[in-house]
């Protein structure tokens, strides 16, 4: 039966960790947990982690490339010969050296379509090449377990891959997630519902919002004042200009997508943390689709990496458990070649970031070919060599004892890559 | 379809009407054969008599009650012929300037003036001293508040929010805009979307409101493309401004594909329109030397020596190698005959009618819609004359969930708030909280307008908040009562009078179309 095989596998895995918390215990339960962070636009991937060795990169990119590095902070951060962090991910650079910080150069959907809303939809449903509608993968993987691995959005008002059958969380972005609200008045919340009885769609709606929100208003109310009073104090893994700053950007209304970030990691943290049934995390920012003055080291690109590094070392501290992954991935890459305007336009494969203690970090996976003319997508952007739906796959298989005749329902049609075993720890 | 399928689809819908009807006019069959145009009517009965047809109209073709609109629909013959009236005058008002408060005058300026008002902000900048940095943070309560002259340090920004305040009161004041017009402009500039944060882009949102989407919103869908590919607003937003041939390009300059891509796929054909990568970087190709101008009264410059006079092919279309000079009407071309493909007929035929109809609206109606539009070169109006004959426009069974914008300018028009700023920021705040700020959806894809992405738990427990919030102690609108089903009338009457238009507002009539 198949949820004995379920208990089986989780058991399996869960095993290789000596000290698991009582809560891996519960039935039904694998204990990782999985955050996605989306970036919408087509994140420029060779930016971020910048492959410095190959002196193509230089000649493809005379104006916006990441410098060599010469360990200033205007210059990539060496992770090996061939590549390096981008300098505003500084903060980062702790998290691969202590090996909990890898990424894959050559992912992607295997779907050639450089439309942005396109590849968002087929990675969000798993389904490279349908633009039908349908269920989001994240709402079909809570509804093969269901309840107790349910999954939560913060900031977008229904992202596709949280649309499906499955009741999920979805949460506003910044401060309004603090705000409980009228409903939270009985009187209120009972004359309301009273009026949409004959009305299911919006009865059943109203009902889960307000019980959604009473629990989550009073959860990250405590949990912002206990941050702001350590805020002295910073955690160990922060650098130094991490979440207080992004807290207050991110009140702002009006304020450039990414710099919201943080705070919503931090409101996603919170409320994963509090209700252990919530195992499926989706977070997104836009503003990514840098097709002029993308710059290097300063400029719009630069500043959405820096927030998302702060972002990530948000999440760093909230999903520190032994099976917590945390992924960062966008549509797809951008051109190889800078374009006619110190910018890149939409190219296909893109680089991948995985955090987590169950990540074999401080590495890089898979293939990577190069930036040769002749090993380059259509002559002009990076090759895809793992669909990123293997490498979910890795990732639920080895964190959330998901079996492969599962994901093969979750992603119809991918295969195993077994190019990326090593990609998390044994 | 045969009739009789229609007929009888249409009385089961009737009974699944919750609002009161106008007594005998309800039982009131059909209607003539000619609409107000004299084009064919369908040759079915339509109930458009009713009062549940009435409050459709107003809220599709509007965005809700006002006192006048209540009295203009119910002393209409029908629904039908009022929303046909709707539509000529919605047309009509489209060709003439609109009526601008003074507060908003600015956003009318002209392109020149608006270039110049952005060049002595940059001035302004560079003028202060680093010792006295400016103060940008400014207040919320003061964000609308235009009673001073706007200051050349800030004027972007008031140009931002004065185009923000035409879209929250020209949906909600009839007298300055008529209703169906400001929805057209709203669907034609989320169809063209641009986001007005992009920074050269912010003076222009006003402008190309009024001038493209608005002026446009009724007439020839080819025009429309053609004035959005024009203006400063979209030239900005999606790269074509700096967008040239490589072999002509002083410094680092050449092709950039961003709009070229978003036009076929956006604006015209649709993401399974037939047209490859090639097809993109030639459309690019075809288009370089399109940028802007300061001076001009147009905004919009072809600059010949940044063009690529090669030969280029796009949807089969040859453009022969020519003097650069020609590039100007190239680009004319091949956006004229894109505009008119059948691939094109059949997105823009969807989306209306996913706007204005259904979420998945039915097949015959496209079919219907996309041949008007081919037949007639592509005339909105006649697109939309289609549409509101159409039995599926009128059926209760196909309902429509309002986006959070939508429900900003019902809420508006019900609180009548017109002129309380206060009221204008707490509904420009809720449509931002919501997930959609106005002018500021980043991607050119626009907004989607469907139940699925709207109507979940956390955004309908924020547009009740909104509802309670915006109308607590606003007046009673007794006339709005008979319009509620059984069960919204009692909620409503079990409230306090401070809290009774909030009710009103949350109830389910005012939440969807």
């Amino acid at each position: 039966m198949q949820i004995n095989r379920r208990h089986a596998l989780m058991f399996l895995g869960a095993n290789a960790w000596a000290m698991r918390p009582a809560w891996a215990d519960a039935p039904g339960s694998a204990a990782g947990r999985l955050v996605l962070v989306f970036l919408r636009g087509a994140y420029d991937g060779i930016s971020a982690l910048v492959p410095h060795g190959d002196p193509r990169y230089y000649q493809l990119r005379p104006s916006i490339a990441i410098a060599k590095p010469d360990g200033s902070l205007s210059s990539a951060l060496a992770l090996d010969p061939l590549f390096g962090l981008h300098p505003a991910m500084a903060g980062l650079l702790p998290l691969w050296q202590q090996g909990v910080l890898a990424a894959i150069p050559g992912a992607g959907s295997p779907d050639s379509t450089r439309s942005h809303f396109d590849a968002q939809h087929h990675w969000e449903t798993g389904l490279p090449g349908s633009s039908a509608s349908g269920a989001g993968w994240m709402n079909r993987l809570s509804t093969l377990y269901g309840k107790e691995r349910s999954a939560l959005g913060v900031g977008e008002a229904n992202p596709q891959i949280l649309v499906g059958p499955q009741p999920v969380q979805l949460l506003a972005s910044g401060q309004a997630a603090t705000r409980a609200g009228a409903l939270a008045d009985t009187r209120t919340r009972e004359a309301i519902l009273k009026m949409y009885a004959a009305n299911p769609g919006l009865a059943q709606a109203a009902q889960a919002g307000a019980d959604s929100r009473m629990q989550t208003a009073a959860t990250l109310t405590l949990a912002q004042n206990e941050a702001a009073m350590a805020a002295a104090a910073p955690p160990a893994m922060a650098s130094p200009a991490t979440s207080d700053n992004a807290i207050q950007q991110a009140a702002n209304n009006g304020a450039p997508p990414t710099q919201g970030l943080a705070l919503d990691a931090q409101n996603l943290g919170t409320l994963m943390g509090k209700n252990r049934q919530l195992r499926l995390g989706f977070l997104s920012a836009g503003g990514w689709d840098t097709h002029l003055n993308q710059g290097n080291t300063t400029g719009t690109l630069n500043n959405n990496l820096a927030n998302l590094s702060r972002a990530l070392l948000q999440l760093r501290r909230h999903f520190s458990e032994p099976q917590d992954v945390v992924v960062v991935a966008s549509e797809f890459g951008r051109t190889c070649a800078e374009n006619g305007t110190r910018g890149t336009d939409h190219g296909h494969g893109n680089v991948m970031w995985l955090m987590g203690n169950a990540v074999a970090g401080g590495r890089w996976h898979g293939q990577w070919s190069g930036l040769a003319q002749g090993d380059l997508n259509e002559g002009r952007d990076l090759p895809v060599h793992h669909d990123f739906r293997a490498i979910f796959a890795h990732i639920l298989a080895g964190t959330q004892g998901v079996a492969r005749e599962d994901t093969e329902r979750l992603f119809p049609g991918y295969r195993w890559d077994a190019r990326l075993d090593g990609l998390l720890r044994a | 379809m045969p009739n009789s399928r229609l007929h009888r689809r249409y009385r089961l819908a009737a009974l699944g009407i919750v609002l009161l009807v106008l007594g005998a006019c309800a039982q009131t069959p059909g209607l003539g054969t000619r609409s107000p145009a004299g084009e064919a009517a369908p040759s079915v009965n339509l109930d458009t008599r009713s009062m549940a047809a009435r409050w459709r109209a107003l809220n599709r073709l509007g965005y809700g009650p006002s006192p006048a609109l209540l009295q203009s629909i119910q002393s209409a013959p029908d629904a039908r012929q009022w929303a046909h009236a709707q539509l000529d005058a919605a047309w009509a008002d489209s060709q003439r300037a609109p009526t601008l408060p003074p507060t908003l005058a600015e956003i009318d300026l002209t392109l020149p003036q608006l270039f110049e008002g952005a060049k002595k902000e940059r001035q302004a900048r560079a003028a202060v001293s680093a010792a006295s940095p400016v103060n940008e943070a400014l207040p919320i309560e003061k964000r609308f508040d235009f009673s001073q002259p706007t200051e050349a340090l800030h004027f972007n920004r008031t140009m931002v929010n004065k185009a923000v305040v035409w879209r929250l009161a020209s949906c909600s004041e009839d007298g300055l805009e008529n209703p169906l017009l400001a929805r057209m402009t709203e669907f034609w500039f989320n169809h063209f979307n641009i986001y007005q944060n992009k920074g050269p882009v912010r003076p222009f949102g006003g402008h190309y409101a009024l001038h493209v989407a608005r002026a446009h919103a009724l007439g020839k869908f080819e025009d429309l493309v053609l004035a959005s590919a024009q203006h400063p607003a979209m030239l900005f937003y999606l790269d074509q401004w700096q967008s040239v041939d490589p072999q002509s390009a002083r410094g680092n300059r050449g092709l950039n594909e961003n709009y070229a891509r978003e036009l076929l796929e956006l604006h015209t054909l649709g993401v399974h329109g037939g047209y490859t990568q090639d097809d993109v970087r030639d459309l690019a190709r075809v288009l370089t030397g399109w940028t802007i101008s300061a001076q001009s009264p147009t905004g919009f410059q072809f600059v010949s020596r940044s063009h690529d006079a090669g030969i280029k092919t796009v949807l089969g279309q040859k453009y022969p190698a020519s003097p650069a000079q020609a590039g100007q009407s190239e680009g004319e071309q091949a956006i004229r005959f894109l505009a008119r493909q059948p691939a094109t007929a059949k997105r823009i035929a969807l989306r209306l009618a996913q706007y204005f109809v259904a979420d998945a609206p039915p097949p015959d109606l496209l079919a219907a819609m996309e041949a008007r539009f081919l037949a007639s070169g592509g005339d909105i109006r006649q697109v939309m004359r289609v549409l509101l004959d159409s039995p599926a426009f009128w059926a209760s069974e196909n309902r429509l969930f309002k986006t959070p914008y939508e429900f900003a300018c019902t809420a508006l028009r019900t609180v009548r708030a017109a002129e309380n700023r206060s009221k204008w920021v707490q509904a420009w705040g809720y449509a931002a909280a919501a997930g959609q700020p106005i002018h500021q959806w980043q991607t050119p894809d626009g907004y989607p307008f469907d139940s699925a992405t709207w109507l979940t738990p956390e955004a309908l427990t924020r547009r009740v908040d909104f509802a309670l919030n915006i109308a607590r102690n606003a007046p009673e609108w007794d006339a709005l009562y008979p319009l509620l089903s059984p069960d919204s009338r009692n909620a409503v009457l079990q409230q306090g009078p401070a809290q009774r238009l909030g009710f009103v507002l949350g109830s389910p009539e005012f939440m969807y179309k």
